[in-house]
C-alpha cells in the first residue's frame, strides 16, 4: 500500500513537472523528460530479458539444452558490434537477416491487405436497383473523390484544363476535408490525454473526484 | 487603441493564456459534472454486438498494442472489452505488442479485478484450481459450482469469478509481434509455451479448445501506433480472423477505410469510442455505471467548444484586422 502511495505521488509530481513546460522550459521539465526516456528503455530491457531472453535463450543454454539457440543468440550479439568501430560492419548481418525475412514474410500479405483490398473496396457499383439514394451519393463522392485526389498527385501533366485543372482543384478540396477530419480527431486525442492526466491528479492523487 | 491594434493584440496573445483556459475547462466539468447525453455509432455497436454474440465456447484476443503515452485513450477500451468478455464468459487471451504494452496489459487486468471497485471480477489463479483440473472439472459452470461448493464465496461487490486458463490467459509481450501473430495462426502454444505468470499454456483448458488463431473468433487490437495493422495483415488476410480496432483519435481517420473494405468489423476511435462502449454496456445491463471514458466526455465537449470559439475568434481577428491582405503579420509570426 505504501508503495502504491509513493508511486502515485511520484507520478503526480512528474506529471506537474512535464506540464510546467507549458509555462516555460525549465530544469524540472528536462529532468522528467529524460527520466521518461531512460525508464522506458530500462523497463523494456528488463521485461524483454524477463520474458524472452532469460526463459528462451539463457535458461535453456545454462541447462545444456537447445544448442541450436546459439545461432540466433550469436546473431543477436552481433548487433552490439555497432559500438566497436573496427568490427561495426558485422552488425549488418543481423540487420540484413531481419530485413530480408521481414520483407519476404510481409510483402505478399501487406500488398493484399493494404493495396488490393482497398482497390477492391473502391470498385463498387455506383447504382443498383433498390439502392437507397444516400448510398448512391456516398459511392459517387467516394469514387470521384478518390479520382480527384489521385489527379492532384499526378505530376507528369500540368494541372491545367478541364480534366487535370478542375480535377486537381477538386482533389485539393478532398484532401483538405481529410486533413480537417484528421485535425478534429487530433484535437480530440490531445484533449483525451489531458483528461486522463486530470482524472489521475484529481482522482488517484487528490481524491477530489471518484 | 485603434481597432487594428486591438485585433493585432488578440492575434498575438500569449499562448499561455490559452493553455490556462484549456486547463480550467479540463478541471471544472469534473467538479460539476453535467452528464451530457451521448449517442453510439455503428462502428462501436458492431464490435459490441459481435462480442455480445459470443459465449463460453468461443474465444477472443485482446491485444494491448499501446504504450503508457496513450493509456488515457486505449486503456478504457481494453477495460470495457475485457469486462464485456468476462460478463459473457468468453475466454480472453491477452497479448502486448511492446514491452511497455505488457505493463499496460497487467495494469488493465488489475483494474478490472481490483477488489476495491464495485463490479470487479474476482480472479482465481491457475495454481489455485489445479486440483479441479486434475479431477477433470474444466467446464465453466461445473467449475464455478465445485469452487463455490468448497466454501469459496464471491465478494458482495464482485460481478463474478474469472479462472486463469479457463476465462483468461495473460500471454503478454513477445518481440517482433507481427511474426508472433503469423506463428499463432498455426499454434498459440508454439509462440507462448508459458504465460506472463509462468504457467504452462498448453495445460490451460481455453488453449486446448482454441489451439490457434484459426479457432479464435475475434481479435481486438487496442493500439496507439500502426501495430494494429499487423492483425489485419497476418490475422485477417491470412486466415480470415475477424478484427476490431480500438485506436487513438489521431489514428482514427486512417483506419475508416478498413471498415468500408470489410477488413475490420468496427473501430473505437479515441476516448469517445471507449465511452460509447461503456454506454452500450450500461444500456444493456452489463454494468450499472459507466467508467472513466464516459466521465471524461463532459470535459471533451467543453474543451471542444472552447477550441471552436478560439478558432472563430482567431479568424475574426485575422480578417477583422485586415491581416489577410498582408503577406506577414507585423510581429513576424
Amino acid at each position: 500500500m505504501t508503495y502504491d502511495v509513493i508511486g502515485i505521488w511520484v507520478a503526480a509530481l512528474f506529471t506537474l513537472a512535464i506540464y510546467s513546460f507549458l509555462y516555460r522550459e525549465n530544469p524540472l521539465y528536462r529532468l522528467a523528460e529524460h527520466l521518461v526516456v531512460g525508464i522506458s528503455a530500462g523497463y523494456s530491457i528488463a521485461v524483454t530479458y524477463d520474458l524472452v531472453v532469460g526463459p528462451r535463450l539463457v535458461d535453456p543454454l545454462m541447462a545444456g539444452e537447445g544448442w541450436v539457440l546459439l545461432i540466433p543468440g550469436l546473431l543477436g550479439l552481433l548487433y552490439l558490434t555497432r559500438f566497436m568501430p573496427g568490427v561495426a560492419w558485422l552488425s549488418r548481418y543481423p540487420m540484413a537477416f531481419l530485413m530480408g525475412t521481414a520483407m519476404g514474410v510481409s510483402f505478399p500479405l501487406t500488398m493484399k491487405a493494404e493495396v488490393l483490398r482497398q482497390l477492391e473496396a473502391a470498385m463498387v457499383p455506383v447504382y443498383s436497383a433498390g439502392m437507397p439514394w444516400h448510398i448512391v451519393l456516398g459511392n459517387l463522392v467516394m469514387i470521384f473523390g478518390t479520382l480527384a485526389a489521385l489527379i492532384y498527385f499526378f505530376f507528369s501533366k500540368p494541372h491545367k484544363g478541364p480534366f487535370f485543372g478542375t480535377g486537381s482543384k477538386v482533389g485539393i478540396w478532398v484532401i483538405m476535408l481529410g486533413f480537417g477530419a484528421t485535425f478534429g480527431f487530433t484535437v480530440m486525442g490531445r484533449i483525451s490525454l489531458l483528461i486522463g492526466r486530470v482524472q489521475f491528479l484529481l482522482g488517484d492523487w487528490l481524491h477530489i473526484i471518484k | 487603441m485603434s481597432a487594428v491594434n486591438f485585433w493585432r493584440k488578440l492575434l498575438n496573445v500569449d499562448r499561455r493564456w490559452v493553455f490556462l483556459l484549456i486547463g480550467v475547462v479540463a478541471i471544472v466539468p469534473f467538479l460539476f459534472p453535467v452528464g451530457m447525453p451521448m449517442t453510439t455509432t455503428a462502428e462501436v455497436e458492431s464490435i459490441y454486438n459481435f462480442v455480445d454474440s459470443l459465449g463460453t465456447d468461443d474465444a477472443i484476443f485482446i491485444a494491448f498494442d499501446f504504450d503508457p503515452g496513450t493509456d488515457a485513450e486505449n486503456m478504457p477500451m481494453g477495460v470495457a472489452v475485457m469486462r464485456h468478455a468476462f460478463s459473457r464468459h468468453v475466454p480472453a487471451f491477452m497479448t502486448a505488442y511492446t514491452p511497455l504494452g505488457h505493463g499496460m496489459m497487467m495494469s488493465g487486468f488489475e483494474y478490472v479485478t481490483d477488489p476495491a471497485t464495485d463490479g470487479c471480477y474476482t480472479p482465481v489463479l491457475f495454481d489455485e484450481w489445479a486440483s479441479y483440473r486434475a479431477a477433470g472439472i474444466t467446464d465453466r459452470e461445473e467449475l464455478v459450482a465445485a469452487w463455490e461448493a468448497d466454501g469459496h464465496a464471491l465478494p458482495d461487490n464482485s460481478a463474478g469469478w474469472v479462472f486463469e486458463g479457463r476465462d483468461y490467459a495473460l500471454l503478454g509481450y513477445l518481440p517482433l509481434f507481427h511474426l508472433v501473430i503469423l506463428g499463432m495462426t498455426s499454434s498459440i502454444e508454439a509462440q507462448y509455451p508459458e504465460d506472463a505468470h509462468g504457467n504452462p499454456v498448453g495445460e490451460m483448458p481455453m488453449l486446448r479448445e482454441h489451439k490457434s488463431l484459426r479457432e479464435v473468433d475475434l481479435a481486438v487490437s487496442l493500439a496507439g501506433s500502426s501495430a494494429c495493422q499487423s492483425w489485419i495483415i497476418y490475422g485477417r488476410e491470412k486466415i480470415g480472423l475477424p478484427i476490431a480496432f480500438g485506436v487513438t483519435a489521431v489514428m482514427a481517420t486512417d483506419y475508416f477505410p478498413f471498415i468500408q473494405s470489410g477488413q475490420i468489423i468496427g473501430q473505437m476511435g479515441g476516448l469517445r469510442g471507449a465511452a460509447e462502449y461503456e454506454v452500450l454496456m450500461q444500456e444493456n445491463g452489463i454494468r450499472e455505471d459507466t467508467d472513466k471514458a464516459f466521465t471524461g466526455m463532459d470535459v471533451q465537449s467543453a474543451a471542444h467548444l472552447l477550441i471552436i470559439l478560439l478558432i472563430i475568434l482567431g479568424n475574426v481577428a485575422y480578417f477583422g484586422g485586415g491581416f489577410h491582405k498582408q503577406h506577414q503579420l507585423k510581429s513576424g509570426r
